[in-house]
């Protein structure tokens, strides 16, 4: 389970919203308490990707690096990524599976209008080949 | 030593330590000297063939080894490597 807290959780909303057309990318740092995970707080990225940006997002690796000291000095993890799907639902596509990686929840937030609509939570495997949905409170 | 900086959820193959001090001449060899204490490791950072996973990307510290001799880069005591997956998505 990830459970996202208020000010984090807003943050990811409107980095989602403000991007919109476009979709958005973001880290989520917390803690780790076994298969509880707590994100407190969020960190918008710029999506890297060079073409069309509404329907595709890509991260620099070395934006996530910095994510992830900043974590480190925090006393936190890097635990999860989100991305935006505007105009459409939040579903794990073959296209986030291809370019996904089994070590983080990757949270997917569905904006539509320019307005939040829902979110869903997904855990790849390391073969890119499968994402199962993992419940998610925000 | 050199440093290797462990991400979050590897953690638990390798006695669930943040950090973990190697030695070796090369990033490859620090590399290798790592997954040889922590075998577990070594599945989640290369594939079948022996090659590190396609999404895995490894920084000498600011700097992307596949920008200078991979995994051939040399490596000196006061560096720290770091492990960062590549990203991106759509739908």
């Amino acid at each position: 389970m990830i459970q996202i807290d208020s000010e984090a959780w807003q943050v990811m909303v409107s980095h989602a919203k403000s991007t919109y057309p476009n979709e958005c990318c973001g880290a989520m740092l917390g803690t780790i308490d076994g298969d509880n995970k707590s994100v407190k707080v969020s960190v918008p990225i710029e999506n890297a990707f060079t073409g069309v940006q509404h329907e595709r997002y890509e991260l620099r690796p070395e934006d996530l690096l910095k994510a992830d000291r900043e974590a480190r000095s925090r006393s936190m993890d890097l635990i999860g990524i989100f991305h935006s799907h505007p105009d459409c639902d939040a579903y794990f596509s073959e296209t986030d599976l291809k370019n996904s990686c089994p070590w983080y929840s990757f949270v997917v937030l569905s904006i539509y209008k320019g307005e939040f609509d829902h979110a869903n939570s997904f855990l790849p495997n390391a073969e890119q080949t499968e994402a199962v949905k993992e419940e998610l409170k925000y | 030593m050199a440093k290797i900086l462990i991400p979050t959820p590897l953690r638990q193959y390798c006695d669930k330590k943040d950090t973990v001090e190697v030695t070796g001449a090369t990033v490859g060899e620090a590399l290798n000297a790592l997954t040889s204490a922590h075998a577990e490791l070594k599945k989640h950072l290369y594939n079948d063939e022996g090659k590190l996973r396609s999404f895995v990307n490894v920084y000498l510290n600011d700097e992307d080894i596949r920008y200078i001799k991979k995994e051939a880069t040399p490596l000196a005591d006061t560096d720290t490597i770091s492990i960062v997956p590549s990203i991106a998505g759509g739908r």
